[in-house]
């Protein structure tokens, strides 16, 4: 990349930055909106949370008490997250950031690994597709992909377990994420992910988007000059369309992963965020789901922001705009 | 091997196959098994309505626990606690159906809504609106379900509230982009210089022409995403609890059966659900090819 | 001096099917042409008379169905001798039905691979081909230079890439390019589309090729610029003796530098022979379409001789309607009684009624 390149790179992605900043906090908004519509208040257990013990006992508590315009709520609130903190958890007592972060990673792993399973299984399916259309093999595979992406991720995740702990006697039936002394330990940690790449539900729409965009390319100008030279068209076709189709199908499931994590970190046992929201739904904990709903947020987000950046790089023309 | 064959005689330009002919034999399958299951859902729904069931899907019958399907009585065998498979699978739709409706309506009302204004309008509209359906795509489905779940309450007409929302900006886009498309083409411009009132135009001209297959396959795929999330919840625990049947709760409750090498309750409820979202997928994704791809010859 | 014939195709058919009319579109219908080396030959038509179909053809670029069915394609070079459609008979067997082809039976997927094996060996080393719309026909996610430096590489003996930015460097100069070193590292949407066709034209002939094909090199161009290229493509023809195969709708192009003409229309060859004879003015012995292309040229004698332009009454042939006599028909304007019948009935084959000049059409048999 050529230094004079750089620069209006640099003026788009500050855009782009700009407005995922925008959007956030448009995000905490609809969340501000949902806890202080809710007939429990517990925008005020929120707020409480978020004041430290001392302010307690020094009777913040009355001021608190009185009845304040919800824009005042709102921006003390978000003056909170901004500064990290996201209140206390009412079951646990514990300030709800740093525990969501820590679980939050747990997530994260699960996310990039099923991500990757995903376009393992896909990307071959989808350049298949592109290159040799509706064939003998190519038709087999794509309804594969329909059943597979039809089917109930939990139930994908009994039979992954029975599998392995019955037929392959690997694991005993209680397992944990940090079950110390199995032998197989990296391998049991593997198959949520596993489960959740295959069982998210996306996979014959990323395979159809994939072998779409690939397609088109495909038919493009410069690809017929490029065989009429003798050049590789893989290679010629692959940024347009491979790498720019793949982070922008990538970005734009990584909602639906975090969704399917939810579930499958149930089903595993996996301390993960998703695992962590579904005992904060089922606890009232206010102060955790709001953390959770906006730290996925803010995954979402870096994943748009990241293909935004792939984009800008592999496009001359990008930076022109 | 390709062959290809000419029928002799004067080819037209108006000879045309019907597009039965024209269409991928491949396309139409998906197009028959989706409409089979979307009858067989709707006629399983009517029936769980008028509860007009084999068996009474709550009667207990401890002497006969997972019995095989086609056991004498119960033609798809029994759950756990001896209770007919196929009733409480016919009841199971009960949880989804007409909440699925309402994220359907929602979905398309408000995206089209949307869509219209942002395409038609452009501009700043669509600046705003753009900006509020990216919003609407930041949240995972399920979380923000579950943070209305710990909000409000988890009655499953909030939580396909909420479906309906987060459908709606596939919907806006690309009836915006229909719009976009008919705009480059000049037809809207060419309506509005014959003087056709602009309530025509949208309703008529855009939605009804143009984009009503774009719709009903939206549709298809919203109930398809509406099923997966009602099952989602209550397998979680969150939507219908035992002892009503719900296939999501269904499977959970036969979980510790499954891990016991007793597969059939937790397997009965989870083919229902893999069949009937591939029904709904594959009828959208076939209606897509049929009347929305192949343009050309 | 023994001329040496570098592409000698033979009855060449190439068809395409459409779905919904379940019929075979016939690009091209039995297409016969040669060129020698160091010459020119123009192939003009116009849009849907198969003239692009057949370069493709020669280039095994065909991708859709069921594509190249009959034919020879000799091509001859220094290096290399050889049918590029041997044993298309093993891969396609062919049903007609009262002389016109009506089903056809093709392992494409077996002879896509054979086609490959063939053609990977020549295509941009021996045979190298130039496309219209020179923006989009480059990849512009790469600088221009280090496109032609892919060709250099690739075909010729020069494996770095600093020598091979020296090579491109001299011939972005010899297709006078301004700047080659500022252009080298531009991107096509950087450079305008005249400059873009220059830089095509580089890394066509940068490798030496044995032949160019160049398909409608001027259109999309604005006027001026075209008037360049040609002018371009005339220099390097002389310059280097390049064997080239220009396809143009243009008939003004063609005649500025071509050596012999082949006319096309509707997937056939209707007249071929010298570009003098075929692009003089007057009647003689030319096929009523190639008269009636030339005169509705915008010229001053044209214009000066009837006052208007004339255009050629009706439409283009649909190939998929194909008639069953001559294809020009319902068209022509020179048909007389004597001949109508034929005319109507039986297709003319294309015959030498002079020296070199091949026609297809009854006026002139007898």
């Amino acid at each position: 990349m050529k230094p004079s390149a750089i620069r209006p790179i640099a003026l788009v992605l500050s855009r782009e930055l700009i407005i995922t900043v925008l959007l956030l906090l448009g995000v905490s908004f609809v969340v501000f909106i949902i806890l202080f519509a809710s007939p429990g208040d517990p925008f005020s257990v929120l707020l409480e949370g978020q004041l430290s013990t001392a302010e307690v006992r020094a009777g913040v508590r009355e001021v608190m008490g009185v009845p304040r315009s919800w824009t005042t709520q709102y921006l003390s609130w978000l003056a909170g997250m901004l500064t990290g903190n996201f209140g206390t958890s009412i079951r646990m007592g514990l300030p709800v950031l740093p525990e969501v972060l820590r679980v939050g990673f747990n997530t994260l792993i699960l996310t990039i690994g099923s991500l990757i399973i995903t376009l393992l299984i896909a990307v071959p399916i989808a350049l298949y597709s592109a290159v040799r259309g509706t064939d003998k093999i190519s038709w087999p595979l794509t309804m594969f992909s329909y059943v597979i992406s039809a089917l109930p991720v939990f139930w994908l995740g009994y039979i992954v377990i029975y599998f392995f702990t019955h037929k392959l006697g690997l694991f005993p039936l209680a397992f944990g994420f940090s079950s110390a002394g199995q032998p197989y330990r990296w391998l049991y940690q593997l198959l949520p992910i596993f489960v959740l790449g295959v069982g998210n539900g996306t996979i014959s729409e990323v395979i159809r988007f994939l072998r779409q965009e690939m397609g088109r390319v495909m038919a493009e100008d410069y690809i017929r000059t490029a065989r009429a030279k003798g050049a590789s068209v893989w290679k010629h076709s692959f940024k347009e369309g491979l790498l720019i189709p793949v982070t922008e199908i990538v970005a734009s499931k990584i909602p639906f992963i975090l969704g399917g994590a939810v579930i499958v970190e149930q089903v595993f046992n996996w301390p993960g965020m998703g695992r962590m929201a579904w005992q904060a739904a089922q606890d009232r904990d206010y102060p955790v789901i709001m953390g959770i709903a906006i730290l996925a947020a803010v995954l979402v987000r870096m994943g748009s922001l990241f293909q935004s950046v792939v984009y800008v790089i592999v496009n001359p023309r990008a930076s022109k705009e | 091997m390709k062959h290809y064959s000419q029928i002799p005689g004067e080819i037209s330009e108006f000879s045309d196959q019907p597009f039965w002919k024209k269409a991928d034999a491949v396309d139409l399958a998906y197009v028959g098994y989706g409409l089979l299951i979307v009858t067989l859902v709707v006629v399983s729904y009517l029936l769980g309505s008028f509860s007009l069931l084999p068996r009474d899907p709550q009667e207990i019958d401890l002497g006969l626990m997972m019995a095989r399907p086609g056991t004498a009585g119960h033609l798809l065998g029994t759950d756990f606690m001896g209770r007919d498979m196929l009733s409480r699978l016919i009841v199971g739709i009960q949880a989804y159906f007409l909440p699925g409706l309402l994220a359907i309506f929602i979905a398309l009302f408000l995206g089209a809504v949307l869509g219209v204004v942002a395409g038609y309008r452009g501009g700043t509209f669509d600046t705003g609106i753009t900006y509020f359906t990216n919003l609407v795509d930041s949240f995972p489905r399920l979380v923000l379900i579950l943070l209305v779940v710990a909000a409000f309450k988890p009655d499953i007409y909030y939580i396909m509230l909420v479906v309906g929302f987060t459908n709606l900006p596939v919907v806006t886009s690309l009836i915006k982009g229909k719009i976009q498309f008919l705009k480059q083409k000049n037809f809207i411009e060419a309506d509005v210089a014959l003087g056709v009132p602009t309530s025509t135009i949208i309703l008529k001209h855009i939605l009804w022409h143009n984009c009503r297959s774009l719709l009903i396959i939206q549709a298809t795929l919203g109930m398809a995403e509406a099923i997966l999330m009602e099952t989602s919840l209550s397998y979680l625990g969150f939507g219908v609890q035992e002892p009503t049947p719900s296939w999501g709760n269904m499977v959970q409750s036969g979980a510790n059966y499954f891990m016991q090498g007793k597969f059939w309750p937790s397997t009965a409820p989870a083919l229902a659900i893999l069949f009937t979202i591939l029904g709904f997928h594959l009828l959208g994704d076939g209606l897509n090819n049929i009347l929305e791809g192949k343009r050309n010859t | 001096m023994t001329t040496v014939t570098v592409l000698k195709i033979e009855d060449l058919r190439t068809y395409f099917y459409s779905r919904s009319k379940q019929a075979f579109i016939r690009s091209v219908d039995g297409v016969s042409l040669e060129i020698e080396k160091g010459k020119a030959l123009g192939v003009v038509g116009e849009s849907g008379s198969g003239k692009s179909i057949t370069a493709l053809s020669v280039m095994g670029l065909i991708s859709a169905g069921p594509g190249v069915i009959s034919g020879k394609i000799g091509f001859r070079s220094d290096r290399i001798q050889k049918n590029l459609l041997q044993d298309l008979e093993d891969f396609v067997k062919l049903t007609a039905r009262d002389g016109k082809i009506m089903d056809v039976s093709k392992d494409v997927v077996g002879w896509d691979r054979n086609t490959e094996r063939v053609m990977q060996k020549l295509r941009g080393k021996e045979i190298a081909m130039i496309f219209q719309n020179p923006k989009s026909s480059l990849n512009s996610f790469t600088s221009v230079g280090k496109q032609i430096t892919e060709a250099i590489r690739l075909h010729t003996s020069i494996k770095s890439q600093p020598e091979a930015k020296d090579r491109a460097l001299t011939w972005l100069d010899r297709v006078k390019i301004d700047s080659p070193r500022l252009r080298f590292d531009n991107y096509p949407y950087g450079l305008s589309g005249g400059m873009c066709q220059r830089a095509m034209i580089a890394m066509a002939l940068a490798c030496e090729p044995s032949l160019l094909i160049a398909d409608e090199p001027t259109t999309g161009l604005d006027a001026t610029i075209q008037s360049k290229i040609v002018d371009l493509l005339a220099e390097l023809k002389s310059e280097l003796g390049v064997t080239t195969m220009l396809i143009s709708h243009d008939i003004s192009i063609i005649s500025r530098l071509s050596d012999s003409v082949a006319v096309m229309y509707g997937g056939t060859v209707c007249d071929y022979g010298p570009a003098k004879e075929i692009l003089s003015t007057g009647f003689e012995s030319k096929h009523p379409y190639t008269s009636a292309l030339l005169a509705s040229i915008p010229s001053a004698q044209n214009i000066k001789e009837k006052g208007y332009l004339q255009a050629i009454e009706g439409e283009v042939l649909d190939t998929i309607n194909v008639p069953a006599g001559c294809r020009f028909y319902s068209r022509c304007n020179r048909v007389t009684e004597k001949i109508r019948e034929r005319c109507e009935r039986h297709e003319p084959d294309l015959r030498e009624i002079r020296s070199g000049h091949k026609v297809r059409c009854w006026l002139y048999f007898d």
